[in-house]
């Protein structure tokens, strides 16, 4: 296979946030040859790897990931969506759908943004329904949009009896297959069970790293 | 020995009975009291009642003068969305274009928003403790009300993409918090405490810390300070271990330190700042008496032989503990005495 060195160039810039020469640099690949798949597996995943090594260690901050995650949509967006037909881009099965909001008595977004780009950018379907949301429309959406996951934000420990009826709700939908997975702010501080959620994130990544390890597993 | 002479002769790491016990309580304590957050944070007897009873019921060292984290916010104008049993906040941003600052006035702390509300709460406190308690005021730091008039993710892409505009921002909201902090103290405030959660290394990177915080703190401490302010104490939750050597240079004087930071990593980063924390803010919710009284038994183990250490949570307390589950603060620094 040909190597094209510009790839690492390429990552560098999604992970330092550069968005105007992360675009550059990948229709630049695409001119010298590189095919779409390599763009993604090639460069957009592994600057996920990278930003996710980083995110282990104690230098992570939200403005770098922030930042890089406007690149690497910037790419999806302005690069990949053109060579793609969008069926490709996004996987429409409910192991790749996520619906996504802000718990009931909480309106803070950022979290969910960042965590919105980091799965869209990684092929997921990403559903977000907003701020301020009862526990029975993340329900309602998670089988109406087919979803296998419910991502809940939250940055109030006040928000924690809303966030556990989604689970009870499911159970009594008879959907309990559908994964629920919290994070963001205080809820950092909680547990599985003290929210009845099955996975409770420290980051972005680490819902990442679930998703996979879920599909892995199945 | 009282909780005015204990928390300051701890501070000037001179013996004490007893280590101070400092739990940053504000909203908690209305419910004890008799109130709705509604209340507390719009009435200026509520909140100093409230704050009063906890502290009759807690028996900890400190008094709040201090509603919630969108004050200033609100006074230079951003709508607010208030809550019965939750905090206010901002509904949304209020500018979007960074050169509309120029277009905001100052706020007049006497009349705008709720700051009349909270500057009368300090006084009723002070009136009440005079000089047997201290009654901290409490402020927010300039990035974190530049968060609110511009939105969080605004912000973040305007450090990178526009920092000159970002300056002027942060000049405008530091100037609100000088004026603020002054009218608290002019109403009977005996120290103030920043807080900056979006100052936090979990929100921007150490240098975005050190080139847009750090000038602005050291300024605003000085001033304080020089108008009679009894201790300089900054508050930022999260890992800190990485900005931690700056706060000297900030004029800091009492550091609040978050869970993810121990003890003795606090007092060896810091020098000879006094130190205030960790116990995990949630525990208070989720754990028993028993088990904070462990936790807070080995922050104090932790503290070793060491001075100028006031035993608290490392962050807000919230709302929803019972006052019940912070009680064991004052017991454990009771059975653990110098």
């Amino acid at each position: 296979m040909k190597k094209y060195p510009e790839i690492d160039e390429l990552i560098q810039a999604i992970v330092q946030g550069e968005a105007h020469l992360s675009v550059n640099l990948a229709e630049a690949l695409i001119a010298k040859g590189l095919t779409i798949e390599s763009i993604i597996q090639d460069g957009l995943t592994a600057a996920l790897q990278s930003l996710n090594a980083k995110c282990t260690n104690e230098e992570f901050n939200l403005l770098e990931i922030v930042l890089a995650g406007r690149a690497m949509m910037a790419v999806m967006d302005n690069v990949i969506i053109r060579y793609l037909p969008p069926a490709r881009a996004t996987e429409s099965v409910p192991e790749k759908t996520l619906v996504l909001g802000t718990i009931e008595g909480d309106i803070h977004e950022l979290g969910k943004h960042v965590v919105k780009m980091l799965l869209r950018s990684s092929g997921y379907r990403v559903i977000d329904i907003g701020k301020d949301i009862r526990p029975e429309e993340f329900v309602e959406r998670a089988i109406q949009q087919d979803a296998g996951y419910i991502g809940v934000s939250s940055l109030l420990t006040t928000t924690i009896p809303s966030i556990r009826r989604i689970k009870e709700l499911l159970n009594k939908a008879g959907r309990p297959d559908i994964k629920v997975i919290a994070g963001g702010g205080a809820i950092q501080q909680t547990s599985r069970d003290d929210l009845n959620v099955d996975f409770v994130a420290q980051s972005a990544f680490d819902i990442l790293n679930y998703l996979k390890n879920l599909q892995d597993e199945g | 020995m009282n909780s005015y002479e204990r928390v300051l002769n701890s501070l000037k790491k001179k013996q004490t009975d007893r280590v101070p016990v400092v739990p940053e309580v504000f909203g908690v304590t209305a419910k004890a009291a008799g109130y709705s957050i509604y209340d507390y944070v719009t009435s200026p007897s509520r909140l100093a009642e409230s704050q009063l009873h906890a502290r009759r019921l807690i028996g900890h060292d400190m008094v709040f003068a201090f509603a919630d984290l969108s004050v200033e916010s609100e006074a230079i104008g951003c709508e607010l969305e208030y809550k019965e049993e939750a905090y206010p906040v901002v509904r949304k941003p209020l500018i979007e274009n960074l050169k509309e600052i120029h277009t905001l006035d100052l706020p007049d702390p006497q009349k705008d928003g709720r700051m009349p509300v909270v500057i009368e709460a300090t006084t009723r406190l002070r009136d009440v403790v005079a000089d047997t308690c201290i009654v901290a005021a409490c402020v927010m730091g300039p990035m974190s009300i530049a968060g609110q008039l511009i939105g969080l993710e605004g912000l973040l892409y305007h450090i990178v993409d526009s920092p000159d505009e970002v300056d002027k921002v942060l000049d405008y909201t530091e100037e609100v918090t000088r004026s603020y902090g002054n009218a608290l103290l002019q109403a009977g405030a005996h120290c103030h405490i920043i807080f900056d959660p979006v100052a936090s290394p979990m929100v921007v990177p150490r240098d975005v810390f050190r080139r847009l915080e750090l000038p602005r703190l050291k300024r605003l401490f000085r001033e304080f300070k020089e108008k009679g302010s009894l201790v300089s104490w900054l508050s930022i939750a999260g890992n800190t271990k990485n900005i931690l050597p700056f706060y000297r240079d900030a004029n800091v004087e009492l550091a609040t330190v978050d869970y993810t930071v121990s003890i003795p990593e606090a007092f060896d980063l810091l020098g000879d700042i006094a130190v205030n924390g960790n116990l995990r803010p949630f525990s208070f919710v989720s754990s028993s008496p028993e088990k904070i009284k462990e936790e807070a038994k080995k922050c104090l183990k932790e503290r070793g032989n060491r001075w100028g250490y006031l035993l608290g949570s490392g962050c807000e307390v919230p709302i929803e503990a019972e006052l019940d589950n912070i009680k064991p603060l004052v017991e454990a620094s009771l059975e653990f005495s110098p």
